[in-house]
C-alpha cells in the first residue's frame, strides 16, 4: 500500500499534478469511482487542489461554494466523515452538496481529514456511485492515503519547488512525524494570536522559520513557548 | 473492576496500614466520577484530567499522564495531572522510547525504581526524566481485551516501586480510562476503535492550539492558559473539546475565555 502511493508521489512532478495522480491512485486502492483533495487554508490558498476526474473536483469545489459539505465537516472537526448512503432519510446536513452530488449519481462518500502532525490542512473526499460503507480495511488505507497528501500539500502549502527539505518520501515521513510535539501544537496556538493567521498557516510558517534557520520544527516550537521569540509583525 | 481489598492488601505490605483505609474513600469517589461516562454530556478531556490527578493522589505519585496509540500509529498523550509544557512533552517523548512504549508493546507493566541505576536503558527518556525532576517511572498498560490501546504513565520525585496493591489500583484506573475513552458519547459517531482513539488524540491537539492562543493573548503560562479554558466550559456547560474547537477557529472569542485582566502582573515563569 505505502510503496504504491511512494511510486504515485515519486513519478516525477511535485504539487498539483501529485494530487492529481495520488486521486487517480485510490480508485482502485479504496475501491470508489471519484476522489478530489481539498487544501484547507485560510484566504486565497483555500479550495481543490487535487482531483481524479471533473466530477469530483465539481463536487470537492462546491464545498468551497456553498461552505457546506462532508469534506468541509471533516476539515473543522478533524474527523473523518462516512456516509453510506447519502439518499438516508436522516441525512440533512448539506442540501445543496447533496443535490448536486445525486445529479452525478453519486450515493455514498467520505471525508478523511488530511493532517500534518495532526494539524488539520485539508481533505481527502472520496465518492462512489453504489451505496454502503467502507470496509475497516478500506478506511485505514483511506487514512494512509491522507496521509501521502499531506506530503504533497506541504509542498505547495510552503511554495516549495525544490526537494531542499524532503529528499524523498522516507524522509518526508520524518519530518511529519517530527511535528508531532506538544509544545508544536502549544506554539502553533501561540504564533495563530501573534500573526492572526490559521492553525494550518502558523504551522507553515513555524516551519519555514525552522528551515530558514537551520533548526528542527521542534527547536523553533520550545523557543516560542518559552517566550524567546515572538513573530509577531 | 473493583477495588483492592483492604486485608490482603494489609498483609502483603504492612507499612501502609495508615493511608489505606481512607483511600477506599477517595477510589470509590473517582469510581462514581467516571461512571459518569454513560451519561449524555460527558467531557472526555475533563475527565481524564481529572483521572490523571486522582492517579497522583491514590497512587501517591508526583505526576500522572495517559498516553494511546490508535491502531499502526505513534504513542500520543491525552491527558496529564498538569498542563506544564515540560511534563507533557516528556510524557510525548515516549512516541520513540521509554517505559509507556515497551510498556504498550509486551501489554506487561513497566516499573523503574530509580532511572540514575538504569540509566542507559532509555538514554534519551531518562535524560529527560532526571532534568526534570523526576527519579522514578512506571507504565501501566490500558488493556481492551487482548488488544493494548495505551499506557498510563506515573512518575515520581523519589525512588519508588511500583507492586502488590498499588499496582492493583495503578491497573484499576487505567481500566478506567479506557472505558470512558470508549464510552465518551462525543465518540458516538466514530464506532471503530481506531477513530474513537485519533478522536481523543485530536482533541488534545486542538487544546493544546487553543491554550496556545490564550496563552499569547492573555500573556499566561499554559496551565493558567488551561484553567481558564476549563472554568470557560463549566461557566457556559461546554465540553473542554468545543471550547478549544471555537477558539481555534475563531467562533469564540480569547478574550471571553481569559476574562477581566487580573491585578497581579503578568506570570514571567
Amino acid at each position: 500500500m505505502k510503496a504504491v502511493l511512494a511510486a504515485a508521489l515519486r513519478a516525477g512532478a511535485r504539487g498539483a499534478p501529485a494530487a492529481d495522480r495520488l486521486c487517480l491512485a485510490c480508485l482502485p486502492l479504496l475501491g470508489v469511482d471519484a476522489a478530489a483533495i481539498s487544501l484547507i487554508d485560510d484566504g486565497e490558498s483555500r479550495g481543490t487542489f487535487g482531483a481524479s476526474d471533473e466530477i469530483a473536483r465539481a463536487l470537492d469545489g462546491l464545498q468551497f461554494t456553498t461552505g457546506e459539505g462532508p469534506c468541509m465537516e471533516a476539515s473543522h472537526t478533524s474527523m473523518p466523515v462516512l456516509i453510506a448512503d447519502l439518499n438516508a432519510p436522516q441525512e440533512t446536513r448539506w442540501p445543496a452538496f447533496r443535490d448536486a452530488a445525486a445529479r452525478s449519481d453519486v450515493r455514498a462518500v467520505f471525508a478523511v481529514p488530511i493532517q500534518v502532525g495532526r494539524i488539520t490542512v485539508g481533505a481527502l473526499d472520496l465518492f462512489r456511485r453504489s451505496t454502503g460503507t467502507l470496509s475497516p480495511t478500506q478506511l485505514m488505507d483511506a487514512v494512509l492515503v491522507a496521509e501521502a497528501a499531506a506530503q504533497v500539500l506541504l509542498d505547495v502549502v510552503e511554495g516549495r519547488t525544490d526537494t531542499q527539505l524532503g529528499a524523498g518520501p522516507v524522509e518526508q515521513w520524518e519530518q511529519l512525524i517530527a511535528l508531532a510535539h506538544i509544545e508544536v501544537y502549544q506554539a502553533t496556538g501561540m504564533l495563530m494570536a501573534q500573526l492572526d493567521v490559521s492553525a494550518a498557516t502558523a504551522l507553515v510558517r513555524l516551519r519555514a522559520y525552522a528551515f530558514s534557520h537551520e533548526l528542527t520544527a521542534h527547536d523553533v516550537a520550545q523557543l516560542i513557548v518559552t517566550r524567546q521569540l515572538d513573530m509577531q509583525p | 473492576m473493583t477495588a483492592p481489598e483492604p486485608y490482603p492488601l494489609l498483609r502483603e505490605q504492612p507499612h501502609v496500614t495508615v493511608e489505606a483505609a481512607p483511600q477506599m474513600e477517595d477510589v470509590a469517589a473517582t469510581l462514581i466520577r467516571l461512571a459518569d461516562t454513560l451519561v449524555e454530556d460527558f467531557d472526555l478531556l475533563a475527565a481524564l484530567h481529572e483521572l490523571t490527578r486522582d492517579c497522583v493522589a491514590l497512587l501517591n505519585v508526583t505526576a500522572a499522564g495517559l498516553l494511546l496509540a490508535p491502531p499502526g500509529k505513534q504513542l500520543g498523550v491525552v491527558a496529564a495531572s498538569s498542563e506544564q509544557s515540560r511534563l507533557l512533552e516528556l510524557a510525548q517523548l515516549q512516541r520513540d522510547q521509554g517505559p509507556c512504549l515497551d510498556c504498550y508493546r509486551t501489554g506487561e507493566p513497566v516499573s523503574v525504581h530509580d532511572l540514575t541505576a538504569h540509566p542507559k536503558q532509555w538514554p534519551l527518556f531518562s535524560d529527560a526524566a532526571l532534568s526534570a525532576g523526576y527519579r522514578s517511572v512506571h507504565a501501566i498498560p490500558m488493556r481492551l481485551r487482548s488488544q493494548v490501546i495505551g499506557a498510563l504513565n506515573l512518575f515520581s520525585k523519589h525512588p519508588d516501586e511500583l507492586s502488590g496493591a498499588r499496582l492493583r489500583l495503578g491497573q484499576a484506573l487505567a481500566d478506567m480510562a479506557t472505558i470512558s475513552i470508549l464510552q465518551a458519547q462525543a465518540l458516538r459517531e466514530s464506532e471503530d476503535l481506531a477513530g474513537q482513539l485519533q478522536f481523543a488524540l485530536t482533541s488534545r491537539v486542538i487544546l493544546e492550539q487553543a491554550k496556545g492562543v490564550l496563552a499569547e493573548r492573555g500573556q499566561l503560562s499554559m496551565e493558567q492558559a488551561f484553567v481558564a479554558l476549563r472554568r470557560y466550559a463549566r461557566d457556559h456547560n461546554q465540553r473542554l473539546h468545543e471550547v478549544s474547537l471555537g477558539i481555534v477557529n475563531s467562533t469564540i472569542s480569547p478574550a471571553l475565555v481569559i476574562g477581566p485582566p487580573r491585578r497581579e502582573r503578568p506570570l514571567e515563569r
